[in-house]
């Protein structure tokens, strides 16, 4: 009996050794996780650093990268149902500014790495496509680099975004011009002409700009709308039907590439308008490198910009160029930090590492040392913020003041700019 | 419109046609000689940008100058990566599966180079041209614009020079018409392939330091520019160079002037109807009608 045993064990050695390693590879990992997971609280990032959206995904990363920091040198994030200080782990992916990549990320993160939440989604497009995970994997999500506010208008219970809405920059960039109009120095009833990115980001843009232009008849007429491609080569046919739209004001919503080609194009065809913005983009270090003194005057809607005059604000970018060795670029690394510091926040008001719990406590986190206009951070009905945005304008020498709202600027608005 | 607002457009057409062009050459060459669908290109077309770009920063050398010296060094590029890669691949006369994805991975391993070495943040070369014009009565020429118009068309004027007065152009020709009797009539197809490769290499280097001259770039350059590539070789006839600059202008004029009849969005879908109906009404390309209609006459 002994000698059959020997010889069938002997038979299947292999198979048995083959059974053990596989049993090996699938438990000791996951044992690994439990033990880690008690220990630590696992965040998951998912940005863009290379592709077409690597720069700001650079600095959203870097934002987060430093609260992360900053809280776990305070011992971590105190977690009352397991009565001591849990120090963060970043779990970090790189989607490559694609769709499907970005999504796919969020879902192993949520589902394999068994994270607590999710920060990440850099631009509407990589936003959109990531957000359709926190519901079936019920875990929190909070996006720093998205706007469009049909990503919060799914009804979906798990998503949050630390950016206010497109359509609330393009009424603030209504309210902005009107303040001129009101101040004298731009006059009534001038002509607007919109050129929108082919985004929902831009569509929600132009639809801010016109809610407000129809609220507040005789302040402005818009004569011109069109969309265009993101990455076009070429804007000369677009610039001509502009210049034959004999706009005033000239309003466009693009991102940085598309902000240097066409405003290159639009110096060399001589082109002058009183007014010109390009949305969201303006101060941007690249495109004043690229650009040169053509961008001067041009204005922005900014939803965080390094010159608020807060004491937090100041804190942040000292302690940001400590931490990077550079200055912080637009308005990125400030919302991506402030969406860590209200997960943070969020999950010790929890007490628990529950995602739900976490879940219901961001829904009534006040951030109330916020870096954001209005200084207080705090998630709406929908999950999107609603804070105010800034107007930036840019000046001769490398200089930006921010010129909207009063009690924010560090400066006058010149209008209408200089040719 | 005015009759002067018309004169620009048709002028700002004309110099995207010359950029167009001066990008799609090397692809030609490279299809022409060897049938290989260079993937790649767009990646050279990035290091093209990033050469002329760190010869400007570091050294101050001018674009233009940069753009000149690069030719050489995209070429030893060229003739190095046909010698590692390309002359492993089984030689057929019609595009093969795995010459697309040898290139399609050079392509990623390029980017990913370039993300490595660079970086992802927008480069972009700024001159006392780039935003300078040049005044003809009501026509405003932007001066980068004609200078890469130029350097363009001299650069598709030699290279029509080496094809018709040299015998490694008459070799590529022969190669071009037809291989196997270009083997049989001596031509060296091993060596001709790889100089033939080099060039095709070096014009997508210089089209890369032209383009810099224009638009902002990262590792990702070139993506959309390849597209554009495509399109402009169908239309031309695959192997013709001619057939390349004819192409290069009606798409340029196309693109151009229908954004005044639709809307700018649809900038995009105008190539590749263009790409689709050349497919389909002329499958041969300009080239291939200009040849028909000569030989009925």
């Amino acid at each position: 009996m002994n000698s059959i045993f020997h010889i069938g064990f002997r038979k299947h050695l292999w198979n048995w050794l083959g059974l053990l390693l596989l049993v090996g590879i699938l438990v000791l990992p996951g044992c690994g996780k439990i033990g880690k997971s008690g220990n630590e609280i696992r965040i998951g990032v998912v940005l863009p650093i290379t592709g077409r959206e690597a720069k700001p995904g650079q600095y959203q990363r870097e934002g987060i990268e430093l609260a992360i920091h900053q809280i776990n040198e305070n011992g971590g994030i105190m977690v009352r149902d397991k009565g001591k200080k849990l120090p963060i782990k970043e779990i970090f992916y790189d989607d490559g500014s694609d769709q499907a990549k970005s999504a796919g990320f969020v879902e192993r993160a949520m589902s394999a790495d068994e994270v607590t939440a999710v920060v990440g989604g850099y631009s509407t497009a990589l936003g959109e496509a990531e957000s359709v995970m926190p519901d079936r994997y019920q875990t929190p999500w909070i996006t720093a680099g998205a706007a469009a506010t049909h990503i919060f208008s799914h009804g979906y219970q798990y998503i949050f975004g630390t950016l206010s809405s497109t359509d609330l920059l393009g009424y603030t960039t209504g309210d902005f011009l009107g303040s001129l109009v009101d101040a004298g120095k731009l006059k009534k009833n001038l002509a607007v002409a919109l050129a929108l990115e082919n985004t929902d980001h831009g569509v929600e843009y132009g639809a801010g700009i016109k809610r407000w232009t129809d609220e507040h008849p005789g302040y402005f007429r818009i004569v011109f709308n069109e969309k265009f491609d993101l990455g076009s080569t070429d804007f000369s046919g677009l610039l001509q039907k502009v210049k034959n739209a004999k706009a005033d004001i000239y309003l466009v919503d693009a991102h940085l590439q598309d902000y240097i080609t066409m405003e290159r194009q639009y110096v060399q065809t001589g082109m002058h308008h009183q007014m010109l913005s390009y949305g969201a983009r303006g101060p941007d270090s690249d495109a004043r490198k690229a650009l040169g003194d053509a961008t001067n005057y041009i204005f922005a809607g900014l939803w965080w910009s390094k010159k608020l005059p807060y004491p937090q604000v100041k804190k942040f970018v000292a302690d940001y160029q400590a931490f990077t060795g550079h200055e912080p670029d637009s308005y990125y690394p400030g919302t991506a930090y402030d969406a860590m510091r209200a997960l943070a926040m969020a999950i010790e008001q929890a007490g628990t590492l529950n995602k739900t719990a976490i879940r219901d406590a961001l829904r009534n986190v006040e951030l109330k040392d916020s870096l954001l206009p209005g200084q207080t951070l705090h998630f709406g009905k929908n999950g999107q913020v609603s804070n105010p945005f800034i107007i930036v304008q840019n000046k001769p020498e490398d200089k930006t003041d921010i010129v909207y709202p009063k009690d924010a600027s560090t400066g006058d608005a010149v209008a209408p700019r200089p040719r | 419109m005015s009759a002067a607002d018309v004169a620009n457009l048709f002028v700002s057409a004309l110099l995207l046609a010359g950029v167009y062009a001066a990008m799609s050459v090397g692809m030609t060459i490279i299809y022409g000689v060897m049938k290989i669908v260079n993937l790649a290109h767009a990646g050279f077309l990035m290091l093209g940008a990033y050469f002329v770009f760190e010869l400007y920063t570091r050294f101050s050398i001018d674009p233009l100058l940069g753009v000149l010296l690069g030719f050489p060094v995209f070429f030893l590029i060229g003739m190095g990566i046909h010698w590692l890669m390309i002359r492993r691949i089984p030689r057929s006369d019609q595009p093969t599966l795995a010459s697309l994805l040898l290139l399609f991975g050079l392509w990623l391993v390029l980017q990913n180079l370039g993300y490595l070495i660079w970086g992802s943040s927008d480069r972009a070369i700024l001159t006392p041209r780039t935003l300078s014009t040049f005044q003809f009565g009501p026509i405003v020429v932007p001066a980068v614009r004609l200078v890469v118009f130029g350097v363009a068309v001299a650069s598709l004027a030699a290279l029509e020079f080496v094809l018709r007065r040299t015998w490694f152009g008459r070799a590529v020709r022969a190669l071009m018409q037809n291989s196997d009797a270009g083997r049989l009539a001596g031509v060296n197809v091993e060596r001709t392939a790889r100089v033939a490769f080099g060039v095709g290499i070096a014009f997508a280097g210089t089209a890369g330091g032209l383009l810099a001259m224009l638009y902002p770039f990262t590792p990702d350059f070139g993506g959309s520019f390849l597209l554009r590539a495509f399109v402009i070789i169908v239309l031309g006839g695959l192997e013709s160079f001619a057939g390349v600059a004819i192409g290069a202008v009606i798409l340029a004029l196309v693109e151009t002037f229908s954004i005044l009849a639709i809307p700018a969005g649809y900038q995009p879908a105008i190539a590749f109807s263009l790409l689709v109906l050349a497919l389909v009404v002329l499958p041969e390309g300009i080239a291939g009608l200009w040849n028909r209609r000569q030989r009925w006459t």
